[in-house]
């Protein structure tokens, strides 16, 4: 009975969760006129025109590019930074270790709302408001507290004899970063790529503020322009959020089981 | 090859001291146990000699070189775990291969020396398989392995047998021993297994509470041991100590005898007490006999005896192996 209940529950949850999803790929595929049918009727017959459309005259081509080169160069940027910040956290001593602990433990804790205004002239003040680096570095800079203490809850379950033995081998600090921790990271290394790009895809705030010019602009910010004061253009709204949803969707699918054990790791030794 | 000496070597976190000047001086080529119960610093003097802890006082020599300020791997030496710390990535080749490859030796090289090693330790048909794929004793053996393609001048060697069940354990230990006679390289090996002290070392240091108690050959312990802490802890089972009345009349504070010391008989010599155990071992007997002022003493008699629970013995101490101990635990001599 309990396994019916729970069944039943978990059934609705993922009701509500996809049933926005199936509307607006129904959408997405229907010509206009079928659009005076009720949503929730599939398209009866389905037409590629407005992902053409979104895809060639409402650029979604350039956002699409510039969404890919942001989120590529943020995920892997943060893997080699926050996994370096951890190792040296984790197995090296240092003058003021603990300091940096606590400034990390503060990055964790400030929402990014609240420094809006002081970011943004910081990077107007290096010159890099309406550059992809200024967006990059703003990313980085707001996410890596986070992926920091992710390395280090996974690199502390790395057996410190494997460290030393190493040590004894001959390896650099450096050496053994490379080729005795990182290859045994993989999860936490998948799962810092996944979420820090799936965020930096995803990200509105950061990307409305920094990139004003069109060309330079993302995924989610082209999405605002199906959206005017007064109308809505409904199916170019729905294929732009298509189109934007498929790579994360086929990364999570490809990756899940990496991403699974790096969300656990650290939680049970 | 090269060997060790320790200086007047301390360690020390913070304000408590560890290891109080230590000196010693290990040969080339000799194979050194340190021994001694948990917490007395034996494994910190090993990672001291490997350049994994820092040296708080005194010197680590290494060969000629003072090794102090060296790191691990200028100090030319290779050490077996005792969780055999293989790299789980890698496979037994690359694990064993790993230092050569960090030394930028050429593949051919790499590959002759792997499986050298591999065809000495009979790891030759695992070479492709990742340490997940083996059983203990075989992980183990690519430990030693990893140590052995180095050439090292000195082995050392942290519990490497303890993860290791008993069958495993005495034949692993003999392959060590034969690893050194063939090698002939400077050995220094920690256990807390007074056992395998006593079979593959040529001098045991026992350690107790950071200090050196004693160093020498097995039987030199054995049969000479300069503190009731020696005593104790060097033979299986253990010397019984014995103080009042059977301990003044041979003018001592301690008597100490090992339990196949004693034998059994009648006599006015013979100490009356009462069997309280029985082990049959097959090739002998332990007793357990609880014998007034003396308290409970163990006896190994050779052989298969027919005692009893609640049996009365009479044992008599072979006097001319025992010890004498007084109040400060130092033997006193003949």
């Amino acid at each position: 009975m309990g396994r019916w209940l729970l069944l039943f529950v978990l059934g609705v949850i993922a009701i509500l969760m996809v049933s926005p999803l199936i509307l607006t790929v129904f959408t997405s595929f229907k010509p206009t006129t079928e659009l005076v049918n009720p949503p929730w009727a599939p398209p009866v017959s389905l037409t590629f025109e407005h992902y053409v459309r979104v895809w060639t005259e409402a650029g979604f081509s350039r956002y699409f590019f510039n969404t890919l080169v942001i989120s590529t160069v943020d995920a892997v940027v943060m893997i080699v930074i926050a996994s370096l910040a951890a190792y040296a956290m984790v197995f090296m001593e240092f003058r003021g270790k603990l300091v940096l602990r606590v400034l990390f433990l503060i990055g964790l804790m400030i929402p990014v709302t609240a420094i809006v205004l002081p970011l943004f002239q910081i990077v107007r003040g290096f010159g890099l408001v309406n550059a992809h680096l200024g967006v990059i570095f703003a990313d980085l800079a707001l996410a890596v507290s986070i992926f920091v203490f992710m390395f280090s809850s996974y690199f502390v379950g790395v057996p410190k004899e494997l460290h030393d033995a190493a040590r004894i081998d001959g390896a650099t600090e450096f050496q053994i970063y490379r080729r005795v921790v990182m290859p045994i990271a993989t999860p936490a290394v998948v799962t810092t790529a996944l979420l820090e790009f799936l965020w930096s895809w995803n990200d509105l705030l950061l990307r409305l503020l920094l990139l004003t010019r069109d060309e330079m602009r993302t995924l989610s910010v082209g999405l605002l322009n199906f959206q005017g004061t007064m109308t809505r253009d409904v199916t170019g709204l729905s294929s732009g959020t298509v189109i934007m949803a498929i790579p994360v969707v086929a990364l999570f699918l490809f990756f899940q089981r990496h991403f699974v054990r790096g969300m656990t790791a650290g939680a049970v030794k | 090859m090269a060997g060790v000496d320790l200086i007047k070597l301390s360690k020390a976190y913070g304000d408590v001291e560890v290891l109080h000047d230590i000196n010693l001086s290990i040969a080339d080529g000799e194979f050194v146990v340190f021994v001694g119960p948990s917490g007395c610093g034996k494994s910190t003097l090993l990672r001291m000699i490997a350049g994994l802890e820092k040296v708080t006082g005194g010197d680590v020599m290494i060969g000629d070189k003072r090794a102090n300020d060296l790191s691990p791997r200028q100090r030319d030496i290779a050490m077996v775990f005792q969780s055999y710390a293989l790299y789980p990535q890698m496979t037994v080749a690359q694990n064993m291969g790993f230092s050569l490859s960090l030394e930028r030796r050429s593949k051919d090289e790499i590959a002759r020396k792997v499986k050298e090693a591999a065809d000495a330790l009979k790891l030759g048909p695992f070479l492709d398989r990742k340490p997940g794929q083996l059983s203990g004793g075989q992980r183990q053996r690519v430990a030693i392995g990893r140590a052995i393609v180095r050439n090292p001048q000195v082995f050392l060697l942290d519990e490497p047998l303890s993860n290791l069940d008993a069958a495993l354990r005495s034949e692993t230990r003999v392959e060590i021993s034969e690893l050194h006679q063939r090698m002939n390289t400077t050995m220094v090996y920690v256990t807390h297994d007074q056992v395998e002290a006593m079979t593959m070392a040529d001098r045991i240091v026992v350690l107790n509470d950071g200090n050196v108690e004693q160093v020498g050959s097995p039987m030199d312990l054995y049969n000479h041991p300069e503190s009731e802490f020696v005593a104790g802890f060097i033979g299986s089972p253990k010397m019984n100590f014995i103080k009042g009345r059977y301990a003044e009349a041979v003018d001592a504070k301690t008597l100490g005898v090992r339990p196949e010391h004693f034998a059994i008989g009648r006599g006015d010599d013979t100490w009356e007490g009462r069997v309280t155990l029985v082990e049959r071992l097959g090739h002998d007997t332990i007793l357990h006999v609880n014998v007034p002022d003396a308290g409970a003493l163990t006896v190994s008699l050779d052989g298969q005896h027919a005692h009893q629970v609640g049996d009365i013995v009479h044992l008599r101490p072979q006097l001319e192996y025992i010890h004498r101990f007084d109040e400060s635990g130092r033997p006193i001599a003949a």
